[in-house]
Formats: structure tokens, sequence, C-alpha cells
């Protein structure tokens, strides 16, 4: 029945979390811009940090926990070395995790002080980590190196 | 690489930006049904639009580079999981632009209201709860979602 190689679980949950963490933060990347004009906007400001916290978070544990499950079962196959497309991965998905958390920070302090400066720094931070998430799926799904 | 993986990351992108795109859209759309003040609400639902522009890419590019993939890898013509998948695909699209109708009928009213004291009526209230509005929208993501299980699955 299952025509592939790989178990569906894991790779299913890890693609799934994936396109769902680039929701949450496209979603972020869009009212931060809109609120750089409108920074006193409640609405904009619960939302960029709402979708981070309640479906970015969520998505990157699932993806992340997947992704690890995955390597632990395949790690033998490169011969310890990995190919180019994992260490993308890696190297987007563990310091994506502090641009995350900082960008929730930052989205935290626009939401409790309505203050110009927060919604460009989320902005700025949401927009840095849509690209590298963008990056690393290109990777991934194009077996880079 | 080869024509093969390109197309495969044509394709994934194209998911990416369907799925994500769709994701984004209903934490907007959940969002503004709990704003506060018709304003709010009002813009929460037009900045649907840009995730709108998200999806139809990504509706258009899996398609263009499944159908690519398809003929590239040597599947057969009546492999069951591509023609179900192409089968959700139809339906999501389908349910999705009815849902998106309701959505703009809302955000209409919610703008009206904004102007005219700022203040949610019954009227809005119940769009904003509208059972079949909100299932049309919800129903297009389990068939993306379906899609997405198919692709993975790839069930004989």
């Amino acid at each position: 029945m299952i025509a592939y190689s790989r178990p569906f679980w894991p790779l299913f949950l890890h693609v799934l979390g994936a396109m769902v963490l680039v929701g949450a933060v496209l979603v972020a990347v869009i009212v931060s811009w809109v609120g750089w004009r409108r920074p006193a906007v409640p609405a904009l400001a619960r939302t960029a940090f709402w979708s981070l916290v309640a479906v970015g978070i969520p998505a990157y544990v699932v993806f992340r926990v997947a992704a690890q499950i995955i390597y632990n079962d395949e790690k033998d196959a490169f011969g310890g070395s990995d190919p180019t497309w994992i260490g993308i991965g890696y190297g987007v998905s563990e310091p994506g995790l502090l641009v995350l958390l900082a960008t929730i920070g930052f989205a935290y302090w626009w939401k409790k002080s309505g203050k110009p400066v927060a919604p460009r720094i989320v902005a700025g931070l949401s927009s840095l980590y849509l690209v590298l998430l963008g990056i690393a799926w290109l990777a991934m799904s194009g077996k880079w190196g | 690489m080869s024509t093969v993986q390109w197309l495969l990351m044509l394709h994934v992108t194209g998911a990416f930006f369907l799925v994500s795109g769709s994701v984004a859209a209903g934490v907007l759309n959940v969002l503004a049904a709990r704003a506060e003040r018709p304003s709010e609400t009002a813009l929460l639902l037009s900045l649907i639009r840009i995730a709108v522009i998200a999806i139809g890419i990504g509706a258009a590019g899996t398609l263009i580079f499944g159908i690519w993939l398809w003929h590239e890898q040597g599947y057969g013509i009546g492999t069951f999981w591509i023609w179900a998948s192409l089968v959700l695909w139809v339906i999501a699209n389908a349910l999705g632009g009815i849902g998106g109708k309701h959505q703009e009928r809302t955000r209409k009213l919610a703008e009206q209201l904004a102007a005219a004291g700022d203040t949610k009526s019954d009227e809005l209230r119940a769009l904003l709860r509208d059972p079949r509005g909100n299932a049309l929208s919800w129903l297009a993501g389990a068939a993306t979602l379906a899609i997405l299980v198919l692709m993975i699955w790839k069930p004989s």
C-alpha cells in the first residue's frame, strides 16, 4: 500500500509542521509591515504575537521533532558525511529558533507598549526568518549538494 | 540538479505557498472574528487578500509542476493518488472561493460599521459566527490537508 521509502508519519509531520510554521510567520510579516505605519492598532500587535505563540511554536516543535526522527533513522545512509541540504536544514532550524523567540519577545513588547519601533523590529526579524525558512525548504526539497 | 529535482523543488515550493497561505488566511480569519471593534475586524479581513495571493501562486504552481512531474517520473495515466489529489485540488479551490465571498461580505459590513461609530452589530456577530460560511473555508483547508497526505503517502 505504501509506495514510499520512508515511514509516513515523521515525513508528513515534518512537512506539515514546516508549512504551518511558514504560515504563522507569514501572518507576523504581513501585520508587522502594516503596523509599521499603524503601530497603535492593538489588533495588529495581538495578531503578530498570538500567531507566533499559538501556531508558530507548536508547529516548530512538530517539524523539528519529526526531522530528528527521520535523521536518526537515515543518518547511516550518509556514511558520516551529511549532504549540504541536511546542513542547511539544521543551519536554519536551530539559529532560527532564536530568531523566532526574539520575534515573539518584540511582538509582546509591541502588544504591551504600542511603541512605533516595535513593529519595525518585528517586521525585520519575521521577514528575515521567512527568508531563512524559504532557503531551507528550497534546499531540502531540491536536495542541494 | 536533474530536471526531476528542479520540478520537485518548484512543486514543493508551490505546496508551501498553498498551505502556508491557507494557514495565514485561517489565522487572520479567526483573530478577525475575535477582534473587539469592527474597524479591527475589517483590517484583519482585508489582510487575507495578501494570503490569497500566496494561495493563488501555490495552487497554480502545484498543478503545473505536479502535472509536469507526473509526466517526467513516468507514473501511469490511471494513478489513483494523483487523480484523487486533482479532484481534491478542484474541491479545495471551489470551497475556498465560496468561503472567501462570505469573508468579503463580512469585511464590507465591518467597514460600514467602523465608519458609523465602530460598534459591533448583531448582524456582524451573526456573519462572524455563521457556521456555513466558516465551514466552507475549513473544508477547503481539510481538502488541502488531504492532498498533502496523498502526496506523501502515495497509496496505489
